[in-house]
């Protein structure tokens, strides 16, 4: 995993083999699979790349199909749905070992102006005043395994609370909450597009805290299977990957072994500058039945 | 036939060969073929391509271009994924040789887990309600009598946005709310009900994002960009449910609306998400 901002532009920047196609590199890590932000944010670099710049991308959808292999490079192959006046419309399909890993649709849209509204971001403690998930996930799991923790530090992540741990007020109308502060832990540069990557990597963190939140569990808690189903973001407002966002989480529901998570992304000023969704598999691991 | 049975056979595709299928086009008075359909037809597509034994579970869409009412829709489905426990499908709307829309759905063998969901907010009965093609009529809305044409086996009745009729909510700046029902019952298959909901769907979402503004519909280009529905729990599309709409965000032209459907008894069954363009037309009054 990427160390700081540096290394995760590296891994951002695409190796070009042909029109359309491209490679992303990997780093170094001790997950067993690709983290999926990886995955969506290169998915989402190579159609960009292909994408005439007066465009700015506005919203992407995705599944993922298969884990990915840490091991090998992924191959980006893109396609043109649409090159249409206002928008234009690309298809990325990420390949390893010959099969389809993960599929991303991005819609991008020539700049222009309507109305404006966004919803209020709720009342929380500040980022500083917030607290260090690595104290938080030790108090609460003595015997958890810390020594890949470092992987992670290219994100800055403060936590808030959930409704299952007693740090958000109970709402009875959303029995499933989570809210944590993240950033970029060190700076990026000032090209918009590099913001909208970083922070499509750091969107697939955390999310199922939120779902698993009204059943007394942590994805951290060691005890499920908790693979990301789907992701979509859409892209509201410019805003930095590497100053403070809120990711306020709900979780409308869960069933059937599947958990959906809306959120809303709010800069510290309290603007709106994205909606990200995603379902993810929820499987508790039962100890009769082991399986990969 | 009826208008329900007009729309059951809407929604039954002709099978041209494996995993290609074609879709009739109504009796329509509208320019662009009907969002809702093109989305209910390209999903009983891709649910033909796959096992009973799977469930579909969410659709990822993008609407490309404005449909043709005058020629069939071919429905073009690619296997992406023969998964264990999921399967996926692409299906590629086309017309005249070009895509008009793109959809990616996802399907699961059924299984058990966590159960949790939103509560549905306290709201007025369907009685209550406003027949919302009249309130198109009545709000001046040039396209009323096609689009009530159009949607003649819905039964959607308007409960009220954010600037008519809904109390101020602390967070949501644009909100809408309605009852929505097939007019008549439908056959018992599952699918019928899976794809009846879908067609219906698309019905006033995109208008949650314009409650917040002083912006008729008649001095405003809508149009869907994408469609997005994960389906929580089976449900029956000929008895009421609760569209429960609101719009976190507009700018830039465009406005995402988030939907949540629940049953009369208060159980959740879907979440929608749907971002349009609303574009202030040149010159409105």
């Amino acid at each position: 995993m990427p160390k700081d901002a540096a290394a995760l532009l590296a891994l951002l920047d695409l190796e070009r083999i042909d029109d359309n196609l491209f490679r992303g590199a990997q780093e170094p890590s001790a997950l067993p699979r690709v983290f999926g932000g990886q995955v969506a944010a290169q998915a989402l670099v190579a159609g960009t790349r292909t994408v005439d710049p007066a465009y700015g991308v506005h919203s992407l959808h995705s599944y993922f199909l298969q884990p990915g292999d840490p091991g090998a490079p992924i191959v980006y192959d893109v396609e043109t749905l649409r090159d249409g006046r206002s928008f234009a419309t690309r298809r990325v399909l990420a390949r390893q070992h010959g099969r389809p890993i993960f599929a991303l649709t991005a819609n991008f849209q020539v700049s222009e102006e309507g109305w404006e509204h966004h919803d209020v971001m709720p009342e929380v403690t500040s980022p500083e005043k917030s607290l260090d998930p690595r104290q938080v996930l030790a108090q609460m799991y003595p015997d958890r395994d810390t020594s890949a923790d470092s992987e992670w530090d290219v994100a800055d992540l403060r936590y808030v609370g959930s409704s299952g741990d007693g740090l958000l007020a109970e709402d009875p109308e959303h029995p499933g909450l989570q809210r944590c502060w993240l950033r970029v832990s060190s700076r990026l540069p000032d090209d918009p597009f590099l913001h909208v990557a970083a922070f499509t990597y750091l969107s697939d963190m955390t999310l199922m805290g939120s779902a698993l939140a009204p059943h007394g569990a942590r994805p951290e808690d060691g005890t499920h299977m908790v693979a990301s189903l789907d992701h979509a973001i859409w892209f509201h407002r410019p805003f930095r990957a590497d100053e403070w966002w809120l990711y306020d989480q709900t979780s409308p529901f869960a069933g059937g072994g599947r958990g959906l998570v809306t959120a809303g992304v709010f800069t510290e000023g309290g603007t709106l500058v994205a909606t990200v969704a995603q379902e993810a598999l929820l499987r508790k691991f039962d100890p009769s039945r082991a399986r990969a | 036939m009826s208008d329900v049975a007009e729309l059951v056979r809407l929604l039954d595709l002709e099978q041209i060969e494996p995993d290609l299928f074609r879709g009739a086009q109504p009796d329509s008075a509208r320019a662009r073929v009907y969002g809702g359909q093109v989305a209910a037809q390209a999903l009983v597509a891709g649910i033909r391509t796959v096992d009973p034994a799977y469930a579909v579970h969410s659709l990822h869409s993008y609407f490309l271009r404005g449909g043709d009412y005058s020629v069939p829709i071919v429905y073009d489905v690619e296997r992406i994924r023969d998964g264990r426990a999921f399967q996926t499908r692409r299906v590629v709307a086309r017309q005249h040789g070009r895509p008009i829309y793109y959809q990616t759905l996802d399907f699961q063998r059924p299984e058990e887990g966590y159960e949790h969901q939103d509560a549905m907010p306290a709201v007025g009965t369907p009685e209550q309600g406003f027949d919302l093609v009249e309130l198109m009529r009545s709000g001046g809305n040039t396209e009323a009598d096609a689009l009530g044409k159009e949607w003649s086996a819905l039964d959607v009745r308007y409960l009220g946005n954010t600037r008519t009729g809904l109390p101020a909510h602390h967070r949501y700046q644009a909100q809408a709310q309605m009852w929505v029902r097939i007019r008549e019952e439908l056959p018992p298959d599952p699918v019928v009900h899976l794809a009846a909901f879908t067609y219906a769907s698309d019905v006033s979402l995109l208008g949650a994002s314009l409650a917040a503004h002083d912006a008729s519909p008649s001095h405003t280009q809508m149009a869907s960009l994408d469609h997005t529905i994960w389906f929580h729990r089976p449900f029956r599309a000929d008895e009421w449910w609760l569209y429960d709409q609101w719009s976190p965000s507009a700018s830039g032209a465009r406005g995402l609306s988030l939907g949540r459907v629940f049953l009369t008894d208060g159980t959740l069954v879907a979440t929608l998400a749907q971002e349009g363009l609303i574009r202030p037309r040149p010159n409105a009054g």
